[in-house]
């Protein structure tokens, strides 16, 4: 079996908006005398947009319509359709994701995006989607080091440090090269965090103000500083915690990062020559750059080239979002694709019995509720140490106990293992609840509590679902 | 003559120069139960460490590796025997042990039955093929694919007449599969094919069969999908592995083409009540196609 499906990738970020058509290759690598295992074995980025300014009609307010026009013409210079799409990401990062008609935007996308692409956003998911689109978790599992890929953007750096291809965190700093605006020689816009942190520096830098080499170098220099301050390049002065977007939370203590790639706009400064023409683009792009090649503490560890640098966060979302669900699972095609369903996390020590897992399920449903009414949800867990077929039944009955909720509801229960013993475990429902309820019971996808889901239609002969799960919160 | 056999061993052992003269004296003084009768009278506690413990994907015995890590990792996707260093040209002893552990498991899987209690509790009745014993079993193929007579009786009698699906039981070339797998992957397709209102005859256990016989039960039972649950031959990294092979409408004769079989089910490999589940989907797709091995595309 060799069977392709076609991904999309939208990134509408602070200064650049971009699209990238990928295909995912998927093959049964068992043999046919075994159980399928199916598995995504390549991933092909087959068209790449131009990189085009982020239309804004007020600086709160994105130009849908011109995002829109942006993507539709995309499409056809690409020669693709919105129904050959069967999965992918839009997502708004850095800045805009803060404008005012966000999800606005996304909806305008929505018919765009074929069945299955999903909208999102959020910082932390963000330095996933760059640091994997950079190649970050391939250098670092190739080398069995542990990578940081700094994404520095117009408005944000989102950090995403892989250790041996493992994740081991992320970050968000209010770091990027269009945080200070100059147009004819004049200081058109300074993010406040960055003139306090000039300000901190004795420093004084406001709109209307010459644009001055010298001091906008020097204040790119602090700005690296703070990127090799958060990478632990060197110890955290007072004002760093405050450059953290949202006020969101540092990379976890002692990671020892060997190496770097950078990615985003900024990047190609910073792998590249010394642009003469510093203003090229009405910002401290290009200052940001010089200073992070020549910061003297980030320079500590190794520079990797990336393998991708401004487009790393659009071809990590075309390409990275989606997982393949198990070979052996339960699920009644009529009933998909399903979207946008948070998880309900068992966590693994309420596992361990029977009894605390129909509590967990039973005390957490009630959270779930959107003004008193049910919505649909996904009951998740790793299902260790469950597989005899008495283990199963057992284990049906709690889930079925714990969810009588949802199996009184309208909405189909739905169930994500980490464990091969899907198709076991649905059937077990079906029978013990006499094929009166909708389940659909996947395997071999890792959740999280606070996570979300997007179940598609099945591919691969239709033995496996595409998912993709929408991690909001790493560091918490 | 306890002394020169002393001298003999040291001067190896120097000569061999693996091990410091302390440890030498020590080693030596191991090896030689001493005459003193308070030496004999020591019995210890412990236990030698049973090497079927050991998980071969951990194992990794290279002294001066390059990259253990590395080498780790890979061990980690496959119990190989791998990575397990050497004493002089040949294997250390740990892993010549777990080796004739293996064997030894492997042969006691072809040779010793299946436990009939087991059978029994799983409430199967025994029938069995034209071989009167294992030897015969295993020098006589030809009679392991055919039911004594006994048998074609006793299965017109107690078995379903012309059931959607008949499921059978038959321990192969390993016993050890049967005890194994059986009480998780049987009820684990039963319980599959009652979720998909699968009709389902009676189940029984073939003694002495190879997967041939099928057809001559499809036939005395006139089952529309005929399975076989049977031991494989074991190998030296599982003994207790098993395949199904599940044929639509199979007669005596048939070319071997028109079975699906699916295999290496055990603890570690598929597990058995998922593959019992996917079987019972498989049988169902069958059912919905008319065919099955090469006919059928899945």
């Amino acid at each position: 079996m060799h069977e392709e499906i076609l991904s999309v990738g939208v990134d509408i970020g602070t200064s650049t908006t971009q699209l990238v058509f990928s295909r995912l290759v998927i093959e049964n690598q068992a043999s046919s005398f075994t159980v399928p295992r199916i598995n995504i074995v390549e991933k092909i980025v087959e068209y790449r947009s131009d990189i085009y300014m982020t239309p804004l009609k007020s600086p709160a307010e994105i130009d849908a319509d011109k995002v829109k026009q942006i993507v539709q013409n995309e499409y056809s210079k690409a020669g693709r359709h919105p129904k050959d799409i069967s999965t992918g990401a839009v997502i708004i990062t850095g800045e805009t994701a803060r404008k005012e008609n966000a999800n606005e935007v996304l909806s305008a996308l929505s018919d765009m995006a074929g069945d299955f692409v999903v909208a999102t956003a959020g910082p932390d998911l963000e330095s996933v989607l760059a640091a994997r689109g950079a190649g970050a978790d391939t250098h670092s599992k190739q080398r069995r080091a542990v990578v940081a890929n700094l994404d520095v953007g117009g408005g944000t750096t989102n950090i995403g440090v892989y250790d041996n291809g493992r994740l081991a965190g992320v970050c968000c700093l209010d770091i990027g090269g269009r945080l200070i605006k100059v147009e004819n020689g004049l200081i058109t816009y300074v993010f406040p965090k960055i003139s306090a942190l000039a300000k901190k520096n004795g420093i004084s830098i406001n709109t209307g103000d010459r644009a001055d080499l010298q001091t906008l170098s020097r204040i790119c220099e602090l700005m690296a500083a703070q990127l090799a301050q958060a990478i632990e390049c060197s110890p955290k002065d007072d004002i760093h915690s405050s450059l953290y977007t949202n006020n969101g939370k540092p990379l976890p203590q002692g990671l020892n990062i060997n190496a770097i790639t950078y990615s985003g706009g900024v990047a190609d400064c910073v792998y590249g020559q010394p642009d003469e023409n510093w203003l090229r683009y009405g910002d401290v792009g290009v200052l940001l750059g010089d200073a992070i090649r020549k910061n003297r503490d980030l320079s500590k560890v190794e520079l990797l080239p990336a393998a991708e640098t401004i487009r790393a966060t659009v071809v990590g979302a075309g390409t990275h979002t989606t997982e393949i669900s198990g070979s052996t699972i339960s699920y009644d095609r009529s009933l998909l694709p399903i979207k946008n369903v948070p998880i309900l996390r068992i966590s693994e020590e309420e596992e361990r019995s029977l009894e605390t897992i129909e509590a967990s399920i039973r005390t957490q449903l009630p959270l779930y509720k959107t003004e008193g009414k049910p919505e649909q949800v996904a009951i998740a867990f790793t299902g260790i140490g469950r597989t005899g077929f008495n283990d199963i039944q057992a284990l049906a009955g709690a889930v079925i106990r714990g969810a009588q909720e949802v199996i009184n509801g309208p909405f189909p229960l739905l169930l994500v293992i980490e464990k091969d013993i899907a198709k076991a475990l649905g059937h077990a429902i079906k029978v013990q609840l006499e094929g009166k309820k909708d389940v659909i019971c996947i395997d071999g996808i890792a959740t999280l509590g606070g996570d979300y889901i997007d179940v598609g239609e099945p591919i691969g002969a239709g033995s496996v679902l595409p998912v993709v799960v929408k991690t909001l919160i790493f560091n918490s | 003559m306890e002394k020169d056999l002393k001298t003999i061993i040291e001067q190896v052992l120097r000569e061999m120069n693996i091990t410091p003269d302390s440890v030498v004296s020590a080693a030596v003084a191991a090896a030689i139960p001493s005459s003193g009768s308070e030496s004999c009278s020591v019995i210890e506690d412990g236990i030698i460490p049973d090497v079927t413990e050991v998980d071969i994907r951990t194992q990794y015995l290279v002294k001066t590796p390059e990259n253990k890590e590395a080498y780790a990792e890979l061990k980690a996707y496959a119990p190989c025997r791998l990575g397990i260093g050497k004493a002089g040209a040949r294997y250390k002893t740990d892993p010549a042990l777990q080796f004739r552990a293996a064997h030894s498991a492997a042969q006691d899987a072809v040779f010793s039955d299946v436990d009939q209690d087991f059978v029994d509790r799983m409430g199967l009745f025994t029938v069995q093929s034209q071989c009167d014993s294992k030897d015969i079993y295993l020098t006589r193929p030809d009679l392991g694919r055919k039911l004594s007579d006994e048998a074609v009786a006793v299965i017109k009698e107690k078995c379903a007449k012309n059931p959607t699906v008949q499921i059978y039981v038959s321990d192969g070339l390993s016993s050890a599969a049967v005890a194994g797998n059986i009480a998780d992957l049987l009820p684990g397709i039963l319980q599959g094919l009652q979720s998909y209102n699968i009709n389902v005859g009676t189940p029984f256990f073939v003694k002495y069969g190879r997967v041939g016989a099928m057809d001559q039960i499809s036939e005395l039972t006139g089952a529309e999908v005929t399975c076989v649950l049977i031991g494989e031959r074991p190998g030296l990294i599982t003994a207790e592995s098993m395949s199904a092979y599940i044929a639509y409408k199979a007669t005596v004769g048939m070319p071997e083409a028109r079975r699906t079989v699916v295999s290496n089910i055990h603890k570690a490999g598929t597990v058995p009540v998922e593959a019992g589940a996917h079987i019972a989907e498989i049988i169902k797709i069958m059912l919905e196609r008319k065919a099955s091995g090469t006919d059928l595309k899945l």
